[in-house]
């Protein structure tokens, strides 16, 4: 019941929409409960002829052209409402998400939060947005329409409305049997998708092993489930969609037996029957909508509980309010006794002293797992430390403002992700006003600019989901060219040239040189020529530094950097660079 | 104007419909298409449409009887009459009931029987398709087909047609009974047709392109949302969560703007039909009050009745103007659906193709040479000859692009050469069974692709009905055993969408394990690249080398170790072999390979 209320709290910027709209609704609603009265009286006065009626008549229409007027308004001002809460929603939804820290995004799966902020923003936005509106409007017409027919002849009303209360419970129970029904309907299309995806996507796998009866037969079996599945559906609504049309119809019946008799004896005149009738089918629609409102207002209730869930996850990592700006510098890192963790789990570092002095370039290494990437995350305040400081040129991070530390800080992350825009407004992601020949600039020392000037539009060739798909290697130059248009103190190559193959490793080796040069710079590396490259390496060792020193010193001294070293050895570097599309068996 | 213009306009415009006839008539080759697929359910359908008309007809009753309660009953003063009448009207709703519910489900069972025989059928299309059509297309559009369109379909045949039949029965049914009950009043109530027709279709039109634009805006605010929330380790990195608030915004707010649209629309269409109601009221009264004095004969009940079917009268209207849209997404389905059905597989089975004996193992290309896309297309491979004893490994190595791929992809038939010949010893892969080939073919792609299950199915993909020993024989055989016993369900384990819940490591050596289950004489393998961790390297290395030994081995090799124990390395460049020979001997020619070795040991060490 509280989420309901919080959920209502949505409406509040939009009050006078939502009063407006449900007093042109009642005026509409009201106007139009006249019709049925007034052809009741005119049904009385036929014997009078068209000269006595058309004063009748005349007024019909006018109700109907004043409904017509306020349904319109009324549409309008209720759908600007609908409009602006999803709006609303849906921003502050995204403006959340923006503010949490990306730990929360590594604890959480994408599909997870993009189910929340569609799916359960949906249901929320579809009661606040038009079920709402149904039920005060089902409700207006229901008092309008009982008033006068109590008003009229009590016993007769009763009579007429009896089985429609049912029509709102079955209405009701229809939505709550058939939506479960539904979903599983979905669940197992999505399983049928599942089943046709990885069929085409395995292709090569099924010919070459002459498996296509036997997958044919497991697709044949999920068909299969979607039509039994679908069937139960069926059966309900085939069920529950007649009876909501049979309950308003044995209202009519119970009427004509009633009434009719009432007739006969003269207690009400055929008008008024004729005026009952008109009500009954009058109401039999929003009646049903009640049932089907109510339904959206408990499926609301149950996604507002998971859309309140995320939004009230306070950001953890933020910057002090009026923090001031990191201080200038020349990108001295600083880690003393630095702990990390995720949430739920064992520390990924512990006990972590290190020292970058400025323009000096530390590599680190270790196995997968080891803490690399939790280690260079914490320089740019992606994370924060359990224990321990990080400090840049003397001030700790967690001081200053984070979009000046962010700032003073450029990465490249190992997966290179690209947004679905132009060449040009990757590169520039981090700074929107570069011009083009500072994006050219970043580009030609990333070793991009050769391949990007041979794309169809150039540096507005538009890449990502939408656009053209660049190969890997492609892709990491671009991350490369994107960092470095960040005129950045420190740098942070995640594994940045691992997708590259080795000529060009070699090229962009070469330009990263004179960027290198006066920035500091923590590299992840797996090649050895990365490695061999920088003044200093770090081996970790599950969360902790293990060794260090240069590569000389820890060929000699540490077994197990001398084991990192091996397997790099045994495994050659691809003899190719891979377009993943071209090849592939 | 003169009449001859007149005459070569009419001709002109005659020519114009029948161009149109003729493009309804592909149109119509495929709707016959559909109703193909309802054939073998026609009984159910023929019953179907025997419940519609009773459902229909007991829909329509209750107005008439209603009026005839006033005039028999009421007026008459006859209270049995009055009862008969109820007694009717109730049966009517009750028969309503049972009619709709057996219409409702025989057309859901037949519709879905039938989509799902076509879902079936593309299905099994798909897997003729040769492996060219699917480097072709994109994966994403092929699954739409057998779903999205599919479900487009369902609409079309179910809901389509239901639609179609009931909103036209209930039209002509009601204008029957109108006409019936006063030809007069009828005709009154019939003044507001055209307006309202016209009115319905419009708004129909407008709506659907307005909602089109409202679909296409919400998918652009979810993809967004969806590539921020991928992407959240740059957006983080450098800081840039204003700017993306405020391009969400912008996109938010355009997609309000464009679903506004569809708000006026409706508060314009659906407030103007009730009026439309209203004055047909107000026209049937005026009428009817002129008419019921005199010798017209309109009594009080078929007025009555009248105004009862006015408030339902434009339902069907609604509804059928609704079909439009419908047809429309059905249609474009269906095209779609067919143009799919159509395509012809590369690979051609030979009408006199043979089984493929049991084979040595044995190799051989003559004079190959291969274009995608035929002769016109760029040559991958060119004027290759090649002849592989039985049993021995071949590593193939060059460039992106040299031919390796395509080298194993003709011996493999998953393509036919353009010109020259492949054989399996010694018979001609065109004049052989294709299954026959691949059942004694295996092939281990790059990355290892596995299929969700556990697995033990994945172990048992290649062999149908193998066994619990086999299955751990062949992980033995490689070196998977061990760490598949380690799991916690052991053979039983579930590896997930793709195998993703293993390692990229563990997929190999899955991968390695299938191959070895089927007990190929040929292997084609496609090393990966993936980085993995030290222990894992060399489990997969010496698995490898275990399930090479002893078969016909064609290697897209990454790994030196690989190369260096192959029985022959072929160096492809260009499409040509430019180099064969074992390592040492190829070391000692101080050709390409010899220097691209060098290369390598630096870059590795």
């Amino acid at each position: 019941m509280r989420t309901f209320w919080r959920l209502l709290g949505f409406l509040r910027p939009h009050r006078r929409g939502v009063a407006v709209s449900l007093a042109l609704a009642t005026v509409a609603t009201g106007v139009g409960a006249l019709i049925p009265y007034l052809v009741g009286r005119a049904v009385d006065d036929i014997r009078g002829g068209a000269d006595q009626l058309w004063p009748l008549a005349a007024l019909i229409v006018a109700a109907g052209l004043v409904r017509l007027v306020f349904s319109v308004v009324r549409r309008l001002v209720a759908g600007r409402v609908s409009l602006g809460v999803e709006y609303d929603l849906r921003n502050r939804m995204y403006s959340h998400l923006q503010s949490l820290e990306l730990a929360f995004f590594d604890s959480q799966q994408t599909g997870q939060l993009m189910s929340r902020s569609t799916v359960d923003l949906q249901s929320v936005r579809f009661f606040l947005g038009y079920g709402l509106v149904f039920i005060l409007q089902a409700l207006v017409t229901l008092v309008v329409a009982a008033t006068i027919m109590l008003a009229v002849n009590p016993l007769l009303a009763a009579v007429a409305l009896a089985p429609l209360p049912l029509t709102v419970w079955f209405a009701f129970r229809y939505g709550k049997r058939n939506r479960p029904a539904q979903q599983e309907v979905q669940q197992r299309i999505a399983e049928l998708t599942a089943e046709a995806e990885e069929n085409v996507s395995g292709v090569r796998v099924v010919k070459a092993f002459a498996q296509e009866p036997r997958q044919l037969s497991r697709f044949g079996h999920r068909v299969g489930r979607v039509f039994s599945q679908a069937m139960v559906s069926t059966r309900i609504r085939a069920f529950y969609n007649p009876l909501l049309g049979f309950l308003p119809g044995l209202g009519l019946a119970a009427l004509l037996l009633v009434g009719g008799r009432q007739a006969v004896e003269g207690q009400i005149t055929i008008g008024d029957f004729v005026a009952f009738y008109g009500y009954v089918l009058m109401l039999a629609g929003p009646l049903r909508g009640l049932g089907v409102s109510l339904g959206m207002a408990q499926r609301a209730v149950a996604s507002g509980t998971r859309v309140f869930e995320l939004l009230d996850r306070e950001p953890e990592l933020t910057s002090p309010l009026g923090a001031p700006p990191l201080p200038a510098g020349g990108g001295r890192i600083e880690l003393r006794g630095v702990a990390a963790a995720y949430a739920g789990a064992g520390p990924v570092l512990h006990d972590v002293d290190l020292v970058v002095e400025p323009g000096t370039t530390v590599a680190i290494v270790g196995a997968t797992g080891s803490g690399k990437s939790t280690l260079v995350g914490l320089v740019p305040r992606l994370y924060d430390p359990v224990a321990g400081s990080v400090a840049i040129d003397g001030v700790d991070v967690r001081s200053v403002d984070l979009e000046s530390l962010r700032g003073s800080v450029a990465s490249v992350s190992d997966d290179a992700f690209l947004f679905s825009a132009s060449v040009r407004e990757n590169i520039a992601y981090a700074r929107p006003d570069a011009t083009a020949e500072e994006v050219e600039d970043a580009a030609r020392r990333a070793g991009a600019h050769e391949f990007i000037a041979a794309l169809p539009d150039g540096y507005e060739t538009l890449i990502g989901e939408r656009g053209l798909t660049v190969s890997g290697g492609q892709r990491q130059r671009i991350a490369i060219a994107r960092a470095l248009v960040r005129d950045a103190r420190i740098l942070i190559l995640d594994d940045a040239t691992s997708s590259v193959d080795p000529a060009k490793e070699a090229e962009i080796r070469a330009a990263l040189e004179e960027p290198l040069r006066d920035r500091t710079a923590l590299v992840i590396g797996h090649r050895l020529s990365t490695i061999q490259a920088a003044d200093e390496v770090v081996v970790l060792d599950a969360g902790t530094i293990a060794a260090r020193g240069d590569h000389g010193q820890l060929m000699e001294d540490s077994p197990l950097y001398r084991e990192i070293v091996a397997a790099e050895g045994a495994r050659a570097t691809a003899p190719s660079a891979r377009a993943p599309e071209a090849v592939g068996l | 104007m003169s009449s001859e213009t007149r005459a070569a306009r009419a001709r002109r415009r005659m020519a114009t419909a029948w161009r149109l006839l003729r493009g309804e008539d592909e149109r119509a080759r495929k709707l016959r298409g559909v109703l193909a697929l309802l054939r073998p359910y026609r009984g159910r359908v023929v019953l179907m449409l025997v419940a519609l008309v009773i459902a229909t007809a007991a829909a329509l009753a209750p107005p008439y009887l209603a009026g005839r309660a006033i005039d028999d009953g009421i007026r008459g003063g006859d209270l049995s009459a009055l009862t008969v009448i109820v007694g009717l009207f109730f049966v009517a709703a009750l028969v309503n009931w049972g009619a709709t519910y057996v219409q409702t489900y025989l057309v859901n069972w037949v519709g879905q029987r039938a989509l799902q025989d076509l879902r079936t059928r593309i299905f099994e299309h798909l897997q003729r398709l040769s492996i060219g059509f699917y480097s072709r297309n994109k994966a994403g559009v092929l699954i739409s087909r057998l779903t999205n369109d599919v479900q487009a379909l369902d609409q079309l045949v179910t809901d389509g047609v239901v639609t179609l039949f009931s909103s036209t029965l209930t039209l002509v049914g009601t204008a029957v009974i109108l006409l019936y009950l006063d030809a007069g009043l009828a005709l009154v109530t019939f003044l507001v047709f055209p307006l309202l027709l016209a009115g319905s279709v419009a708004f129909r039109i407008a709506s659907a392109g307005a909602y089109r634009l409202t679909r296409e805006k919400i998918a652009l605010v979810t993809a967004y949302l969806q590539e921020t929330l991928s992407g959240v380790r740059i957006v983080r990195a450098f800081g840039q969560e204003r700017r993306h608030e405020h391009r969400f915004a912008e996109l938010n707010d355009d997609y309000r703007e464009v679903n506004m649209r569809t708000v006026r629309l409706n508060a314009a269409y659906f407030p103007s039909v009730e009026l439309l109601s209203a004055v047909a009221t107000a026209a049937i009264l005026l009428y009817g009050a002129s008419r019921v004095g005199g010798s017209g004969a309109v009594t009080i009940g078929i007025l009555a009745s009248f105004v009862f079917y006015l408030q339902t009268f434009f339902d069907p209207i609604q509804q059928l103007s609704q079909l439009y849209t419908t047809y429309q997404a059905g249609m474009a389905a269906l095209d779609k659906v067919f143009e799919l059905l159509d395509e012809e597989p590369d690979v051609v089975e030979h009408e006199a193709a043979g089984e493929l004996p049991a084979v040595r193992g044995e190799i051989t290309l003559e004079g190959v040479s291969f274009a995608y896309g035929g002769e016109d297309g760029e040559y991958a491979l060119r004027d290759v000859d090649l002849v592989v004893p039985p049993g021995q490994t071949v590593a193939l190595v060059g460039a992106t692009g040299a031919g390796k791929s395509t080298l194993a992809k003709l011996v493999a038939r998953f393509y036919d050469p353009t010109t020259g010949r492949v054989l399996v010893d010694g018979h001609d892969l065109r004049e052989v069974a294709q299954r026959s080939l691949r059942s004694q073919l295996g092939v281990v792609p790059q990355e290892g692709f596995l299929f969700s299950g556990t697995i033990r199915d994945n172990i048992a993909f290649g062999r149908e009905g193998a066994g619990d020993a086999e299955v751990r024989a062949a992980a033995a055989a490689v070196g998977a055993h061990e760490f598949i016993e380690q799991m916690p369900d052991g053979y039983d384990t579930d590896v997930g969408e793709r195998g993703g819940r293993l390692s990229a490591g563990q997929r190999q050596l899955v991968a390695f394990a299938r191959a070895a289950a089927a007990d190929p004489r040929i292997l084609i393998l496609d090393e990966a690249t993936s980085s993995v961790d030290v222990g894992t390297e060399a489990r997969i290395e010496q698995g490898l080398r275990r399930l090479l030994a002893g078969r016909t081995a064609l290697v897209i090799a990454h790994r030196l170790s690989t190369i260096r124990r192959a029985g022959r390395i072929i160096v492809l460049d260009g499409g040509r072999v430019v180099e064969q020979g074992t390592h040492d001997e190829l070391i000692a020619a101080e050709g390409a390979y010899a220097r691209q070795y060098r290369h390598w040991v630096e870059q590795a060490a």
